[in-house]
């Protein structure tokens, strides 16, 4: 089973000095904190926020690369979590074929965001997060944290 | 192959000769030569891009697929070749490439930043190529100024 889910928010871990960017399902239920890279985080507020940047940035130049191909990006799903790395899939389809790439999840959403296609997770992956001290690192973010792309 | 639509005067193939960090900023500075290495063309990039470009020239490869591992597995995946990276225009300090495709429809190209062209053509194992107006307007003084300080022995891998 998988669930959709859309990018919440975007903040900074400064336990392990590294950016996350909150996932959460359509009804607030569960939810999925990726950490990501600065550029991959700046690469996924940029799209959040509707900016585009001057140059075309590399996701940018990911999306263009795929219209030239011809190919859709359909949808984006967060397959598995192994020793603390999440692993992705991006599903494309392109004439009447559709791929299935392995990606990060941190391209895979910023991608995502840039080519209007859904994001989800699966059921195991938000299960086995959630198991894992999750509870005590939201105790240590504040609540303005979240604020910011509440819809 | 050729981009015959770039019409800034012939054409040189360039190589990566090493990727340095910028010490005063959060960069990393390209080092492309080409092939007789009578001409040095710096070109400064981010962190994440230099690294990007840095793994690819040592060979490295990640365990996890890089955002430039994933263009070139788009294009693998869709039949699409990555045939050149041309850095086609400087102006006001900013560079500006074009990435050329191969698909089913004939030859693209699309808009790059060069650290992103750089980063595809190496994965791609596609040429490299400046314009010789770029060359021209790279900036005389501010080069040599750079390489001195540098020294050439950092230019080497």
């Amino acid at each position: 089973m998988i669930t959709q889910m859309k990018v919440r928010g975007l903040t900074f871990d400064p336990y392990s000095n590294t950016f996350v960017v909150i996932l959460r399902d359509e009804h607030n239920v569960d939810m999925l904190p990726i950490w990501v890279g600065k550029s991959e985080a700046s690469a996924i507020s940029f799209a959040l926020e509707g900016m585009a940047a001057p140059r075309p940035m590399t996701h940018d130049l990911m999306k263009a690369v795929l219209d030239e191909a011809g190919a859709k990006v359909i949808s984006v799903v967060v397959t598995d979590l192994k020793d603390n790395t999440y692993y992705a899939r991006v599903h494309l389809m392109s004439e009447d074929s559709e791929y299935s790439i392995d990606a990060r999840p941190s391209d895979a959403i910023a991608l995502a965001l840039r080519a209007d296609a859904p994001i989800f997770a699966k059921e195991d992956v938000i299960r086995q997060q959630a198991s894992e001290e999750l509870g005590q690192w939201l105790e240590n973010l504040k609540p303005e944290d979240f604020g910011k792309y509440e819809s | 192959m050729a981009a015959d639509d770039v019409d800034a005067g012939e054409l040189i193939r360039l190589s990566v000769h090493g990727v340095l960090p910028d010490q005063n900023t959060d960069t990393h500075i390209v080092i492309l030569r080409d092939e007789r290495h009578a001409e040095v063309l710096p070109i400064w990039v981010g962190a994440t891009e230099g690294n990007a470009i840095k793994m690819a020239l040592e060979g490295m490869v990640s365990p996890r697929p890089m955002s430039h591992d994933l263009i070139r597995s788009f294009a693998e995946h869709l039949n699409v070749k990555v045939t050149q990276a041309v850095i086609t225009e400087v102006k006001s300090n900013t560079y500006y490439a074009r990435i050329y495709l191969l698909t089913a429809d004939g030859e693209q190209t699309v808009d790059s930043r060069p650290s992103d062209a750089i980063a595809l053509a190496l994965r791609a194992n596609c040429p490299i190529f400046v314009t010789q107006e770029v060359l021209k307007q790279r900036g005389g003084t501010n080069l040599d100024a750079w390489l001195e300080r540098f020294g050439t022995k950092n230019l080497g891998k």
